[in-house]
């Protein structure tokens, strides 16, 4: 039987007045592939961003590995190392001097109070590792403000490998590439998915890509409207419950 | 020659030396928090909150306080209440920001219209005066590097997180509202302690110049960090020999050697090209 790595209880999240997410229940097991889909304001980033505690949630309860999601949003460090998450764009101020290595070696760091040199040896070799694994290890001392976005996308990869995860949560995370790069980041991640393990919970407007690759679907129009294996959850019926009838009509038309 | 000696006799003498090393332990502190300071855009804070220490100066005055002694109390509940602002307000930083530090120096001369003449004159308080460090603020400007260089030292990485990009900072456990508190406070207690020195209106300077300058020379984050508080120290002793040779203002000619280190920095790319070519 798999692990539960991720478990959401009668989660209800507010955005200033209005419930965006209301009483949405459901897990995820290790290994597993689940997309979160809906229409545009369904509440798919409100819902990520509460199971990761940068948004505050007005009741229910979040699990990870087991372990409780504090109202603050706070979590045990041991299990915060656990995840990785990658947001739907990545924008920072350009301006700012960081190198690939510098920023790959973030995801390594474990962001309490430490001495700046420690274990300083065994970091530069994870970061060369995750690198290599992402086909960019001649980026390494790239400043990250030169980068492509393909070649962003694949260092935000290797942030998120660098150490051993269990659970990976991906907001529309090839938004800005285009077909070609999409399709190579997918390739890239289910590789990686099925090397380390990774239980992943992703959003994705992408149906055909949730339909070839994902293990589980959940329609989410601020309600939880249905879940299960794509050909269930992405029924025709389903979809018009989650998007419309028309956008419906549309896609069977094309 | 003989001005070479009379420099180094100077520089010999025991108020010239405070003034050295508060313009160095300054510089250092200053180009530190600064890196961080420009790339979080806060160097506006630092600015408005040099201007606003002048309303703190003025209450000290009127009730008989050693400005000295208030200005540090009042930096950091300038900096904690400005933060709260920040936070609960939808206003744009630089307008609320401008509403507050003029506000405050509209109030600060008011108040500084009741107190009569003030001894140590206004010049002072708006251009401030090296040579006037006393030891005891040396070893308060000293005890402040020490805490901003174990802040930051040990909490490097996730400023660096913190500033690139906050999301990716909570997704990991950081706590934004205290770091962000602990980064103003300290970059408060900085500007204040430094304004007997350079005065209300320079101080930022020390904050935003040799930051920028590293930024232009720098690649890696951890470098750009270092050197920007090299260049604030370096600026320093150079500001002051200047002064020394020339008979200047000390806190301006340190402010001046920081915008021709920053010109420079401007400037190597060309020069390079040239060089090559």
């Amino acid at each position: 039987m798999r692990e539960i790595v991720l478990s959401v209880e009668q989660l209800t999240v507010y955005r200033e007045t209005y419930a965006a997410v209301q009483d949405v229940s459901f897990s995820l097991e290790s290994g597993i592939d689940t997309a979160i889909v809906g229409p545009n304001g369904a509440g798919k980033s409100t819902l990520v961003q509460a199971i990761l505690g940068i948004l505050p949630r007005q009741s229910g309860d979040v699990f990870i590995l087991g372990q409780p999601l504090s109202c603050r949003g706070s979590l045990a460090p041991a299990i915060r190392q656990q995840i990785a998450y990658l947001p739907q764009n990545f924008l920072f101020d350009r301006r700012i001097p960081m190198t690939v290595e510098e920023l790959v070696g973030l995801g390594w760091d474990k962001l309490g109070f430490q001495l700046p040199w420690k274990d300083h040896r065994k970091r530069r070799h994870a970061i060369r590792e995750a690198l290599v694994r992402v086909d960019a290890a001649h980026l390494m001392h790239k400043m990250i403000s030169g980068l492509s976005g393909g070649e962003t996308k694949r260092v935000l990869l290797a942030y998120c490998l660098v150490r051993p995860r269990r659970l990976l949560i991906l907001d529309e995370a090839p938004a800005g590439l285009d077909v070609r790069g999409e399709s190579e980041f997918y390739q890239l991640l289910y590789q990686l998915k099925r090397e380390q393990g990774w239980a992943i919970l992703q959003i994705s407007h992408d149906l055909d890509m949730v339909r070839r690759h994902c293990d589980r679907v959940i329609c989410l129009n601020r309600t939880l409207l249905c879940q299960g294996t794509p050909e269930v959850a992405l029924s025709s019926d389903n979809l018009s419950a989650a998007y419309g009838s028309e956008f419906v009509r549309y896609r069977h038309r094309h | 020659m003989t001005e070479l000696t009379r420099i180094i006799e100077l520089f010999q003498l025991p108020f010239m030396q405070r003034a050295l090393l508060g313009g160095i332990l300054t510089g250092l502190m200053g180009g530190m928090l600064g890196s961080f300071t420009i790339l979080r855009q806060l160097s506006f804070f630092s600015d408005a909150l040099g201007h606003s220490a002048l309303l703190g100066i003025s209450i000290g005055l009127l009730i008989g306080i050693n400005p000295s002694v208030v200005l540090l109390p009042f930096a950091v509940c300038f900096a904690l209440g400005v933060t709260y602002l920040l936070e609960r307000t939808r206003l744009w930083t630089d307008a609320l920001l401008n509403i507050i530090y003029s506000s405050s120096l509209a109030i600060a001369v008011i108040v500084l219209s009741f107190v009569g003449q003030y001894k140590g004159g206004l010049n002072n308080l708006l251009f401030g005066d090296i040579l006037a460090v006393r030891e005891l603020d040396l070893v308060f400007s000293g005890l402040l590097l020490i805490a901003c260089t174990v802040f930051i030292g040990l909490t490097l990485r996730t400023q660096m997180l913190l500033t690139l990009h906050e999301p990716l900072a909570i997704a990991r456990g950081v706590s934004v509202s205290a770091q962000r508190t602990a980064f103003i406070v300290l970059l408060s207690l900085v500007v204040g302690i430094s304004i007997k020195a350079i005065g209300v209106l320079l101080v930022s300077a020390f904050v935003v110049i040799p930051a920028c300058a590293a930024r232009l020379l720098s690649r890696t984050f951890t470098n750009y960090v270092v050197l920007s508080a090299g260049l604030g120290a370096l600026s320093a002793v150079a500001g002051m020999l200047i002064s020394a040779a020339f008979n200047l203002p000390s806190g301006p000619s340190i402010v001046a050697t920081q915008l021709v280190i920053f010109l420079t920095t401007m400037a190597l790319p060309q020069l390079r090209a040239l060089g090559h070519g």
